[in-house]
This record gives C-alpha cells, structure tokens and sequence, in this order.
C-alpha cells in the first residue's frame, strides 16, 4: 500500500467519524461511499471493511457505557440474537448480488439518511404515529 | 419489555447490517427505546453491545469471500476514531441545522452518483 493511499484512508475515516458524531448517523454510510467514490473500492470490499471497521469502534464505546453503568445486558443480548441471524443472512445475500446492484441497493440507504437529515421532525413523526405517544 | 420485539428489531437491523455494511444502530436505537423502554443512553449502549456480535458475523463472512481489507479497516479505524470525537465534542457546542442541511443535501449527490456510476 503506497503512503498516499494510507494516508486517504485516515482522511476517509476521520470525515466519517466526524460527520457521524456531529449529525449522530452511523459511520458506515459516509465510510462505504467515501472509499468507493473516492479511493476506487468495489461495494463489496468497501462494505466488507466498513464493518471491520465498527467492531473495535462499538468494543470501545459499549465499554465507555458500561463503567457508567448505563449497559442492559438483556436488551443487549436480546437484539444481538435476532440480529445475529440478520446479519449471516444479509452478509450471505449481499455476496450472492451483483455489485453493480448492491451499489444501487446502498443508494437508497443513502437517500433515507439525506431526508433524515433535510427534514429531522418528518420521519419522527411518523414513528410516533405507528408507535403510539412513546 | 418485548422481547420478541427485540429480537425482531436485532433481525432487520441485523439484514441491513450485513446487506450494506453499516452497524445497525439507526434500527436498533429507535427499537431499544420503543419497545425496550430505554433512555437514550441507555438505547445506544445497549446497541453498541449488540453491533459489536452483528458486525463480527458479516465482517467473517465479508472476510472468507475476500471482500476485507484488514490494513485498510485499521487506517480508517484509526481515523475515525479521531473524527467521532471532534464531531461529538462540535456538535454539543453548535447549531448544527444548516450545516445538517448543506450534509443531507451532498449526500444526496452522493446517492446520485452511486447510481449512475
């Protein structure tokens, strides 16, 4: 790996942590279209990495939670068991797609998050509706 | 608490998890407060925990497929690590609402371009 291409990478992941803690979205929709855009990644690679990328991230900041005391290890363990199942499913059907469709698929991901953004009451709203009063 | 309610906020945020390579949190969050009860805290402690299983399995799976590049997700690591907390100690100190326009606004280029490209 040439220096210039390590040294995108830091830029890419800290335009990424940046724009996730200032809007509070995930950093995998800045990280994903950044290297794939910009540095020239295939989606699969690019999604492959990103999630590499959470583990260390979540690992931290769930300890940083659990010394205030503030870990549900039952909510935790409850949505780690579904979701378990999700993700092989989904890791599996993402590999099974043709990355020109998968690219497409994110876009779309892409675009909830941009409307989320432009309009932030919108969305929540209609959470709250279908949800009842919360 | 609804467990079977959690459970099934973990299986859809974790589908998306492993279809597009993100955490999950955006689902999971919202779910932990509804159905779960808790504080917003609370919600992403709990959501990181489980992100942190979610991402493993789709990160194997990325991996025995080729589609991870270790030395990269450690320089991007590194980075964000950086950049969340800039953004975290800007955004308690900003007004942030035209900034999150001028962002919801070039990320729709983005989806744009990711579409035609």
């Amino acid at each position: 790996m040439s220096v210039e291409l390590a040294l995108a990478l830091i830029a890419a992941g800290l335009v990424a942590g940046f724009t996730a803690g200032l809007f509070g979205i995930g950093g995998g929709i800045v990280l994903v279209p950044a290297v794939v855009l910009l540095l020239g990644f295939d989606q699969h690679s690019a999604q492959g990495t990103s999630l590499a990328v959470m583990i260390p991230a979540a690992l931290f900041g769930s300890w940083r939670h659990y010394r205030r005391g503030r870990l549900e290890p039952r909510h935790a363990a409850l949505v780690a068991a579904g979701g378990i199942l999700g993700s092989a499913a989904g890791g599996l059907l993402a590999l099974s797609l043709d990355e020109a469709v998968l690219r497409r698929i994110f876009a779309v991901l892409v675009v909830v998050v941009a409307v989320r953004l432009l309009m932030p009451d919108g969305p929540r709203r209609i959470v709250r509706f279908f949800a009842g009063s919360g | 608490m609804g467990m079977k309610a959690l459970a099934a906020v973990g299986l859809v945020a974790g589908v998306l998890s492993g279809l597009l390579g993100i955490g999950g949190g955006v689902i999971i969050v919202p779910g932990l407060a509804t159905f779960g009860r808790l504080d917003q805290h609370r919600a992403q402690a709990a959501s990181l925990a489980a992100i942190i299983p979610i991402a493993a399995i789709g990160a194997v799976l990325y991996a025995l497929d080729g589609e991870l590049d270790l030395l990269a997700a450690g320089l991007l690591g590194v980075g964000s690590l950086l950049g969340v907390r800039l953004g975290t100690g800007l955004m308690h100190r900003m007004d942030a609402a035209w900034l999150r326009r001028a962002f919801g606004l070039l990320l729709v280029a983005v989806a744009i371009t990711l579409l035609v490209l």
